[in-house]
């Protein structure tokens, strides 16, 4: 076999050494760190990226929470309110029941007494006129007629009034 | 005229050059050194300048391949044996390249040289018995002992282990070496063939030529994938011994 002819070994080992100690040298110097870096960075971005989503899902999720609870107490607090409002509303309205029943029975009490004053005023005006009115009648009854002997007798009538009183 | 298959095997000095005695001329195969060694530099110096996030077409390729070596050395050795990846990924590209240049019709193919796969396979093995026996020191003989062997078996265990270390670094090479040469050598008879039965019969070799072409390229792959692979395997044996202190450093 060609391969084992052995006066090219010295020059096959020679060269192999030399070109592989150069090739060694070559890519540790140049090519592996480049190379290595890169696929150390790439690994590093993909791990931060995958940490950071991992960061935004949990904070999502936590701020998800934070409105579910805030929206629920929002709901809690609305139901309050409306419950508050509706009771105050509720008493309000009994209030003002209350309020203007009394109101209406003041007014009603204020109108009858005004009424009842009126008609005793009014009575009493009627009275008056009335007492007026039949002295002025009497008056011109008593100023056309009375003569005389009208006199006499109303005074003798007076006077037997006056001793009958007296007598009594 | 008939060739003979190993006949692509043959090696020719073009230019004779002796360094101190030593015979280091210039042929055929060390040429296509030299070009991988390009190749393989200004493709990957290439690739690590881009530095891209997003990486291109070169860049990606070249990272699928540092990260399917970084992988098999983190497979294999664990974290610590990244001190090695410059060595093993050189040593994947090289024979990788090696092989794959070594198919293209008119070319040679370094890694079908017996004594270029000796190179590197002695040289890893030595260095998995350097590492060896810097990290443990005499200790690191316990790798001739698997573990839980009762003691009257040592006589028999110990030459067997000591035959098993010692078939490494030759498996190692000779694999890559037999690969490659055998692949070459079926391309070769399958194309005389082709060439002989003319155009009648002539397609039928000449189509399982192409097929083979095929196949050889995948053994390209998996022949260096496997020379790697057993490189961190061994490194990793002298790193942990028996997996015994893999809680040492």
């Amino acid at each position: 076999m060609p391969q084992f002819e052995s006066h090219f070994f010295s020059s096959l080992i020679f060269w192999e050494v030399v070109s592989f100690a150069i090739l060694l040298f070559v890519l540790y110097k140049f090519a592996f760190p480049g190379i290595l870096s890169v696929l150390e960075e790439r690994e590093k971005k993909i791990k931060d990226s995958l940490d950071q989503a991992e960061r935004h899902r949990s904070e999502a999720e936590r701020k998800l929470k934070e409105y579910e609870a805030k929206l629920n107490a929002a709901a809690k607090e609305a139901e309050g309110i409306l419950a508050a409002a509706k009771e105050r509303a509720q008493r309000l309205l009994e209030e003002n029941e209350q309020r203007l029943t009394t109101e209406a029975e003041r007014i009603k009490g204020d109108a009858t007494r005004e009424i009842d004053h009126e008609r005793r005023k009014a009575i009493q005006e009627i009275r008056a006129q009335t007492t007026e009115l039949a002295l002025m009648v009497a008056e011109k009854v008593v100023q056309r007629s009375l003569n005389e002997a009208d006199h006499r007798r109303l005074a003798d009538e007076a006077l037997d009034a006056l001793t009958k009183s007296a007598a009594r | 005229m008939e060739e003979s298959p190993l006949h692509p095997f043959e090696l020719h000095n073009y230019v004779p050059i002796s360094l101190g005695g030593l015979d280091i001329s210039i042929n055929k195969a060390v040429i296509m050194m030299w070009v991988v060694v390009g190749l393989i530099s200004v493709l990957m110096v290439m690739a690590g300048s881009a530095r891209r996030l997003v990486p291109g077409k070169l860049q990606s390729l070249a990272e699928m391949m540092v990260d399917f070596i970084r992988g098999i050395i983190l497979d294999t050795m664990g974290k610590d044996g990244m001190r090695f990846f410059p060595l093993i990924a050189t040593l994947f590209l090289f024979i990788l390249f090696c092989n794959l240049i070594g198919l293209i019709p008119g070319s040679y193919t370094v890694t079908s040289q017996i004594v270029v796969t000796a190179v590197f396979a002695c040289v890893v093995y030595g260095l998995s018995l350097v590492m060896g026996f810097l990290l443990h020191g005499a200790k690191f003989l316990g790798i001739l002992v698997p573990p839980g062997t009762p003691g009257w078996l040592l006589p028999l265990m110990v030459p067997i282990e000591l035959i098993s270390q010692l078939a490494r670094p030759i498996s190692l090479a000779v694999r890559l070496f037999a690969n490659m040469t055998a692949g070459h050598v079926i391309l070769g008879v399958l194309f005389g063939l082709a060439i002989s039965g003319g155009v009648l019969i002539g397609w039928l070799p000449f189509a399982f030529t192409i097929a083979m072409n095929g196949l050889e390229v995948g053994i390209a792959f998996i022949q260096a994938y496997i020379f790697t692979v057993l490189t961190c395997v061994y490194l990793g044996d002298a790193f942990h011994l028996h997996g015994h202190d893999d809680h040492a450093h």
